[in-house]
């Protein structure tokens, strides 16, 4: 199945392009700014490198984050128009699966993390490989590094392009406990989005072209605000 | 030529067919009303949320409800220009996304653009060159549309546009959520002669308007009777704040025909809905002997068909939008003028 994936919840617009196992194109433009501005040059530009025209895509994929808000809704909106335009099936993934999958195969548990853009807010989960399938520990995660360092209880490799960073905080706030932390740094891929999203597609698992929603995992500052008040009010 | 048109510049989100820019086949507009009045006002990131989830829905119910499939859209046409960032980009990524996959053109227009068409559309005997005063939640402008794609600006709200300064009152009143239609309502039950509220920047030298002061002033006159225990009549206030609206708009805009070859004025945008204001533009431009023409209610709130009339004007003159097409959240209608 060819598959189109596309990942604009960082600061790359990530599109990819694989035919079954095979990956046909695979960039990350910087689009920190002008996301929407480049995305569909992009997507024509990855289309065109694989040798492809729109018409032979069979499939969509869109990472739905966690990550930038405004970011997410550039690919998701354009990932659900595209597949609503060629009537073509659509499958959205976690941008933490993506950046799990990249990983490729998983010795020890993996943990992506992303930087929720709120002082040392993350949002990240835990994934092993079971019986050659990438699977979520757990729930997602979004506070403070503090708190996810308390999670970790055996040896993990961090993921994402903070992955680092992250390990020394983490290795700061787990002092000598002696668990080892490994760190790989790297960005969502486009290829990968497209594989996971390939991979449901075939077992005929589709996301709804209209009702797709990015996966915020934090509400809005104002709704938390209101929320507030009106427990205060109680 | 059919024209797919999106808007998600500010609260509502619409999709619209319209044929040759004159007909509409479907005109969908989804409000965030339960959204406005939880909040009491727009909160950019959660509209944006919510055009996110409803673009899709709105588009495809604007192509059901015209009997038309996506493969008979010849040009999307998307309000990239004046809005909030984060809802403008929701549909011009989406009209992006369409126009490539189907290969058709696309085009961005001004959202202000689309409210001075939103009059040309309900009025086939508007002509050119006119004058549109477009007043709403969010902006209040007096214009001259000089042709075709052609306008110059001759005055602007200093502070809070006209819609703004009715939905705040409401607020302060507690009315609810938006002002506009409640305070229209509850007028008619009053005396707007009751209190005396400025009229701002009425003697300036200028077209400008100015409405900050006014809502002070009214929200003063109620907190000195309250202080002093006098009754608080709600109808008379909303009544007289709103006839110090309407004159002010409609004296500035009288002002402007002064000295421009005009015959006619359009009034546009969400206030021009308010029954008060269409009933004074109508007295006064007949005393005058001018033409005065309103958008049929549908589409004097945004709405997506205004859009595709705008967009259709654009292509129809060769203006077309490529691929990097982006949204601006401020951008003066002057940078649009071609010709």
């Amino acid at each position: 199945m060819r598959v189109l994936g596309i990942d604009t919840s960082g600061y790359t617009n990530a599109i990819g392009v694989i035919d079954g196992e095979q990956v046909l194109a695979d960039f990350a433009f910087e689009a920190k700014t002008d996301s929407l501005q480049k995305i569909v040059s992009h997507i024509d530009f990855a289309l065109k490198s694989a040798g492809l025209t729109l018409e032979d895509i069979e499939g969509f994929g869109v990472g739905l984050g966690p990550g930038s808000w405004t970011g997410i809704r550039v690919g998701v909106t354009v990932g659900k128009m595209l597949a609503f335009s060629t009537a073509k099936p659509l499958s959205g993934v976690s941008t933490l699966e993506v950046l799990a999958y990249g990983a490729g195969d998983m010795v020890t548990p993996v943990c992506p993390i992303i930087d929720a853009g709120a002082g040392d807010t993350v949002y990240a989960a835990f994934y092993s490989a079971r019986d050659g399938q990438i699977c979520r520990n757990g729930d997602y995660y979004v506070g403070n590094i503090a708190g996810l360092s308390e999670m970790i209880k055996e040896p993990v490799t961090l993921l994402g392009s903070e992955a680092y960073h992250y390990r020394d905080l983490i290795n700061s706030e787990i002092g000598t406990s002696g668990i080892s932390i490994q760190a790989i740094a790297t960005a969502p891929g486009g290829s990968a989005v497209a594989w996971l999203a390939n991979r449901r597609l075939q077992q005929g698992d589709s996301d709804d072209v209209l009702s797709l929603t990015p996966l915020y995992l934090k509400e809005s500052t104002a709704r938390v605000f209101r929320n507030k008040y009106l427990a205060q009010e109680r | 030529m059919l024209l797919l048109g999106i808007e998600t510049s500010c609260d509502e989100t619409s999709a619209a067919l319209v044929a040759d820019g004159k007909v509409v086949l479907s005109n969908v507009i989804a409000t965030q009303l339960d959204l406005l009045q939880k909040y009491g006002g727009v909160v950019p990131e959660i509209a944006a949320r919510r055009h996110t989830e409803l673009i899709g829905y709105v588009i495809k119910e604007a192509l059901d409800k015209a009997g038309k499939t996506l493969a008979d859209v010849e040009a999307v046409a998307v309000t990239a220009r004046q809005g909030l960032i984060g809802c403008l980009l929701v549909g011009v990524a989406a009209a992006k996304s369409i126009s490539y996959s189907l290969g058709i053109p696309l085009v961005g227009v001004h959202h202000i653009e689309g409210h001075i068409f939103a009059s040309l559309l309900s009025n086939p005997r508007l002509h050119f060159p006119h004058l549109c005063l477009t007043v709403s939640g969010g902006h209040s402008m007096l214009l001259h549309v000089q042709d075709c794609c052609r306008y110059e600006l001759l005055g602007t709200t200093l502070d809070d546009a006209a819609g703004e300064a009715f939905d705040k009152i409401a607020k302060f009143l507690n009315l609810g959520f938006p002002g506009g239609p409640v305070i229209d309502k509850l007028s008619t039950q009053g005396n707007s002669k009751a209190f005396r509220f400025p009229r701002p920047l009425l003697r300036a030298n200028n077209l400008d308007f100015s409405f900050s002061g006014l809502k002070t002033s009214v929200i003063n006159a109620f907190k000195d009777r309250l202080a002093t225990g006098e009754a608080l009549p709600q109808e008379d206030i909303a009544a007289s704040f709103q006839e110090a609206v309407v004159d002010v708009l409609v004296a500035k805009t009288m002002r402007a025909v002064d000295g421009r070859e005009v015959s006619a004025i359009s009034v546009t945008g969400g206030v021009s809905a308010n029954r008060r204001l269409r009933k004074v533009f109508q007295e006064s431009c007949q005393k005058r002997g001018l033409g005065v023409f309103f958008p049929e209610l549908s589409l004097c709130t945004d709405n997506a068909a205004m859009v595709a009339a705008a967009g259709y004007a654009r292509l129809s003159r060769g203006e077309v939008s490529d691929l990097n097409l982006d949204v601006i959240p401020n951008s003066p209608l002057e940078l649009q003028r071609g010709g």
